[in-house]
């Protein structure tokens, strides 16, 4: 394709050049019901899965519908929300914390109208394009990363295994029928991005070999010293080695100590790890961020490694849903996956769930994994302990 | 992985045109690479700051971090950015022959 110019100079870069304005102001964009009404709101319901109506002190509502979204969308979808909520909502639209799309109107009428034409929308697949649902004690939007589609670190994919896990929790989302709100996230490596480390299931990309180590251009491509300390266990040494007759300065990764969780590939390209059979996928359970009742929590690994099976990820589905079912048929109302699990004990977790306990989830990092041991004679028999 | 012919030598780049060896930098690196940095002339504080990251460079095994950078050119990082207008990272340490910064940039 031809060449067309923005207008930028690339003679003068500095000439004409906007800078530090920041983003554009929330309140630009609010629906009129909500600018008037700001700071103002009386109480809300929740109508039904995926519909919540706002009333204000002057009496005024807005009903909002919340729909699943991808994350990763093309410009056409996102017209197609645009067209939508030009043509029910006066062209105001907004995405939440967990990237779903909320459409706000302001009375019943409008909003009947607005999920009836949500709910008639699907891909050529057969896929909803904007599934209702998302509110109160169900399973919301997966938060996750860029997988295959875009890092160079990922131990998996997240657009995959998100779909997968989606179209197997799909009643939940469209229900209200946990105890407490059931919040996924997926992270594609150990680096976490998201929230996977307090979250009620988090998924995580993790590698099960050491880094292959590029003699010939690691000291011409990494600053050593970085390489060293990105080693969480002191795993790295700098040395140096001989190559085509040539002292090469380079490292060395004590396989014994090695984790493999990948810190060092971040700084330094010359040690990749990814690897098809050892790369899969920890489960980890029990996080939380709100403050209700108990504190928040980290998530807590209790299935140390599945394998990564593209496209679909049977077994972490699998095993994902088995959980969700078991939580759901023993825990009380208002508790979340972690204070449930605490409340039982984590033996009885496991019991229930039928998920094998592994000694890899005996923490064994520094002074804190102390911590995680029982320092008590206070257990429960279960099969695991017998 | 490209290579580049100017002014009579040659130098092996990587996509975003970093230098594949530190080795290989020499004064016509600086000038091949300043236009595309957004720098018409080459003043005694693009020296400044181009020497002392080699320096440290050399010395240490690292590019120094910003503090120090600002600390030792005494340069605060708005004078880095009016000298070299990608920044540190990309602009000087790039003419300075450095290895590509990593980590999640
Ligand atoms: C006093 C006023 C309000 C109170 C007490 C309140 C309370 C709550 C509560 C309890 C939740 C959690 C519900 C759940 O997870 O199912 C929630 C979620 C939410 N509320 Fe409100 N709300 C208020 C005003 C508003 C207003 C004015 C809006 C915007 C129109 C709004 C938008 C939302 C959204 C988008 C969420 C979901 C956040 C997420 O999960 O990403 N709220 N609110
Ligand atoms: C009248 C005030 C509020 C009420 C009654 C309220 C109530 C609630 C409730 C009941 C939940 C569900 C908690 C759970 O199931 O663990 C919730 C979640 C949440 N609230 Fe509030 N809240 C209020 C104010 C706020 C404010 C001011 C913020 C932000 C500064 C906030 C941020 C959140 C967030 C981010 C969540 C989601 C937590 C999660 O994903 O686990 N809330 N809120
Ligand atoms: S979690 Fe890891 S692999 Fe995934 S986007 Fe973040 S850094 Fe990249
Ligand atoms: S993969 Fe992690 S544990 Fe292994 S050598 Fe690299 S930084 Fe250390």
């Amino acid at each position: 394709m031809a060449f067309i110019s923005s207008g930028y100079n690339p003679d003068k870069p500095m000439e004409d050049r906007i800078t530090d304005i920041g983003p554009r102001k929330f309140d630009e964009f609010l629906p009129p019901v909500i600018k008037k009404n700001f700071g103002e709101w009386d109480y809300h319901e929740i109508l039904e899965p995926g519909i919540l109506v706002h009333v204000a002190k002057s009496g005024d509502k807005v009903y909002t519908i919340r729909c699943g979204g991808a994350r990763l969308m093309t410009t056409s979808h996102i017209r197609e929300m645009l067209e939508i909520a030009d043509k029910h909502c006066g062209g105001h639209l907004r995405f939440t914390t967990r990237n779903n799309v909320e459409f706000m109107v302001d009375d019943e009428a409008k909003m009947k109208a607005l999920k009836e034409d949500l709910a008639s929308r699907k891909f050529a697949g057969g896929s909803n394009k904007f599934p209702i649902g998302g509110t109160g004690a169900g399973i919301t939007n997966i938060v996750h990363t860029q997988g295959w589609v875009h890092c160079h670190t990922p131990a998996t994919d997240a657009s995959g295994p998100v779909k997968a896990v989606m179209d197997d929790c799909y009643e939940h989302f469209t229900s209200m029928d946990l105890p407490a709100p059931l919040r996924i996230s997926l992270a594609c490596c150990l680096n976490m991005c998201g929230a996977v480390h307090a979250s009620d299931i988090g998924l995580v990309g993790i590698h099960r070999k050491p880094p292959i180590i590029d003699h010939s251009v690691l000291d011409n491509v990494c600053e050593i010293p970085l390489a060293v300390s990105a080693c969480p266990l002191g795993a790295i040494k700098p040395t140096k080695t001989e190559l085509q007759g040539e002292k090469v300065n380079t490292v060395a990764v004590n396989e014994n100590r090695c984790m493999y969780c990948g810190n060092c590939y971040t700084m330094c390209p010359a040690l990749p790890l990814a690897d098809k059979e050892g790369d899969g996928i920890a489960i980890m359970v029990g996080g939380k961020i709100s403050n209700r009742i108990s504190e928040p929590k980290f998530s807590k690994v209790v299935v140390a490694y599945v394998p990564n099976e593209p496209p679909r990820w049977p077994t972490l589905t699998k095993t994902v849903k088995n959980i969700v079912e078991v939580y759901s048929k023993n825990a009380r109302k208002y508790e979340r996956l972690g204070d449930w699990a605490e409340r039982i004990g984590w033996e009885k977790f496991f019991e229930l769930t039928g998920i094998p306990f592994t000694h890899h989830c005996i923490d064994d990092f520094r002074d804190p994994a102390y911590y995680t041991w029982r320092q008590s004679t206070q257990f429960k028999f279960t099969s695991h302990v017998k | 992985m490209a290579t580049v012919e100017y002014a009579g030598k040659s130098f092996e780049v990587d996509e975003d045109g970093f230098l594949q060896r530190f080795e290989d930098w020499c004064p016509e690196w600086v000038d091949y690479v300043k236009e595309s940095e957004g720098i018409k002339e080459l003043t005694e504080g693009h020296q400044k700051v181009i020497d002392f990251l080699q320096d440290y460079y050399k010395k240490n095994g690292i590019a120094p971090m910003v503090r120090i950078l600002s600390k030792v050119t005494g340069y605060k990082l708005k004078q880095i950015y009016e000298l070299f207008p990608s920044g540190p990272g990309k602009g000087a340490c790039k003419m300075a022959g450095l290895p590509k910064p990593t980590g999640c940039v």
